[in-house]
């Protein structure tokens, strides 16, 4: 069973990684660093275990196009996100034997350095992936 | 936005900038859009570069380093300018061309070169020439503003308004970021061209003084158009006739420009006054610039539809292969020029022709060639009309009405170098002196 694993940030929270103090204090160095570094060994451990099918982050918000068809016609707006929404900032999807062993991955994002204030506020939702359209149906 | 701080590049740095801008930007825009705030960004990550390379070395993948940073700037003022939407309430919202939503296969940016990617953008039918110029030689030729606008001599800042406002229509036309179409590459080749001979023509017009920096425009468009030639994809089958006459024209465009780059050295006195080409000293020609011209004209005429500017290369070939003016072969330069007519009634065209004519067939021909024009309210003001009827009127032996002519042409002309010329003429004529014998109806200078 296939499950994707969803962080979120704002266009704020990109700023604080990149080492910009805005309302939240900027990383440091080291902070971005020991995420890097944390990242990279889950990811490892994920793809050695045969868990991992694959993982992204997201470009930060201000570089998104959203399209609509508000009168049938596709009409494109730049930037649709406010600077403290938080929207879609990376994902994993996972291959395991239950949700239950998903969610015991995406627990393992807590473990994740970084400043108190980013980690008291990160979110990671599961969500399972539907397999086929008559699972839609249900 | 910061607009071209970065000053004077003289050393290998600025090389390493005018080749690495335009494949940044073309990255840049590729993966994010915004063609007009990714120009500004590419600006900064340059003028970061210029502060900090010097301190901290020269990075091991320039190009990389100037992505990332330029990256991280258009982040910056994409945002600035969203929020500044916000406040405004006129978020960005632009209706999808029609054409985004047909079959991306032909279109795909993916195995074309960025930098040609950009160039076609750059002549975009949205944008006036002057506009596409300007962009052009900004986007793809990597020059500053300050550096353009000194060669267009107008001030900078409306050398900075032009060029962004040719950003702004680019981004208002939705064109994306991708070659043309193939019904429309054949058209949209044309426009790229155009701008290229224009610009080349910009520098070519004025060779010496304060002006040199308008030469750079000469080089700047031929090692655009050698670009373009590289780059350009070869014709796949069922293309259409389009592309096979664009790669002619392509060819003949370049050979164009390097055959009149060739006369330059000699086309100047020590004054900086222009020396008719029947007068120049044709061992000061560019014998490599001559024999690859000439090579390359060579071998593109025979392959297919000749277009205007393989015509004209044809022609300046001739010119730059005959060891005096009297030994050029005038006879198939003017069937030239004849055929050249056939592609648009063009009055300077038929100007030339009036004067190979002459030169094949006697001033008589040519005279009487000239006399069609006169009815041409696009030329029948213009100096180089009455400046030939004076040369070939004095070569009939007409003193009285050449010299009446070079006045005529004198007092229609704005060049203080022409005026001098021509009333030098003239002056000739009513006051003989002991006569150099002047066989040759001088042509104005190219």
């Amino acid at each position: 069973m296939k499950y994707m694993i969803l962080t979120y940030a704002s266009q704020q929270d990109y700023d604080a990684m990149s080492g910009k103090p805005t309302d939240r204090p900027a990383w440091s160095n080291e902070d971005f660093a020991a995420m890097g570094e944390f990242m990279t060994e889950l990811n490892r451990d994920l793809d050695e275990s045969g868990a991992l099918v694959e993982t992204r982050a997201l470009a930060a918000p201000a570089h998104t196009r959203r399209v609509t068809s508000p009168h049938g016609q596709a009409v494109v707006t730049d930037g649709p996100y406010a600077e403290t929404q938080e929207v879609l900032a990376g994902y994993w999807i996972v291959e395991c034997g239950s949700f239950d062993e998903a969610t015991r991955i995406a627990a393992r994002l807590a473990g994740c350095p970084g400043p108190p204030d980013a980690a008291a506020r990160a979110v990671a939702d599961v969500r399972p992936l539907v397999e086929g359209r008559a699972e839609l149906a249900m | 936005m910061v607009e071209d701080t970065r000053g004077e590049n003289t050393s290998d740095t600025g090389e390493l900038w005018r080749r690495e801008a335009p494949r940044v930007l073309g990255a840049l825009v590729r993966r994010y859009g915004h063609l007009d705030l990714a120009e500004d960004a590419v600006q900064e990550a340059l003028l970061a570069a210029a502060t900090q390379w010097p301190l901290d070395g020269v990075p091991d993948n320039p190009r990389a380093w100037l992505i990332t940073v330029a990256a991280r700037r258009l982040t910056d003022l994409l945002r600035a300018d969203q929020a500044r939407r916000r406040r405004e309430d006129t978020v960005t919202r632009w209706v999808l061309p029609a054409d985004w939503l047909s079959p991306g296969a032909d279109r795909s940016a993916a195995d074309t070169d960025d930098t040609l990617v950009l160039l076609f953008l750059c002549c975009h039918p949205a944008l006036s020439p002057p506009a596409q110029i300007a962009l052009t030689l900004r986007a793809v030729g990597g020059l500053t503003t300050k550096e353009i606008a000194r060669a267009f001599l107008v001030p900078e800042p409306t050398m900075t308004r032009r060029i962004t406002r040719a950003k702004q229509a680019i981004r208002a036309s939705g064109a994306p970021f991708a070659m043309p179409r193939p019904d429309e590459r054949a058209v949209r080749l044309a426009a790229v061209l155009h701008v290229l001979y224009l610009v080349f023509n910009e520098g070519y017009a004025s060779t010496t003084g304060p002006d040199l920096y308008r030469a750079d425009l000469s080089t700047e468009a031929i090692r655009l158009t050698r670009q373009l030639q590289r780059q350009l994809p070869v014709d796949r089958p069922g293309d259409g006739q389009g592309d096979t006459v664009g790669h002619g024209e392509l060819a003949g465009l370049l050979a164009l420009m390097l055959l009149t780059e060739a006369r330059r050295p000699a086309r100047a006195g020590p004054g900086g006054e222009l020396i008719p080409m029947a007068e120049q000293d044709r061992t000061l020609w560019d014998i490599d610039q001559i024999s690859e011209g000439v090579e390359l004209i060579t071998r593109t005429l025979p392959r297919g539809p000749v277009g205007p500017y393989q015509l004209q290369a044809a022609i300046a070939a001739l010119h730059d292969e005959a060891p005096t003016a009297q030994a050029t072969d005038w006879p198939q330069i003017t069937a030239l020029y004849e055929l050249l007519l056939h592609h648009g009634d063009n009055p300077v065209v038929r100007l030339n022709h009036a004067v190979a004519l002459a030169m094949a067939e006697g001033p008589h021909a040519g005279l009487a060639r000239l006399a069609t024009l006169d009815a041409d309210a696009r030329i029948a003001g213009d100096h180089r009309l009455h400046a030939v009827r004076a040369h070939l009127l004095e070569a009939t032996g007409d003193h009285h009405g050449a010299a009446t002519a070079y006045l005529a042409a004198a007092a229609r002309t704005t060049s203080l170098q022409h005026q001098r010329y021509l009333h030098a003429q003239a002056a000739r004529l009513t006051h003989p002196h002991p006569q150099i014998p002047n066989a040759t109806p001088a042509r104005d200078p190219e």
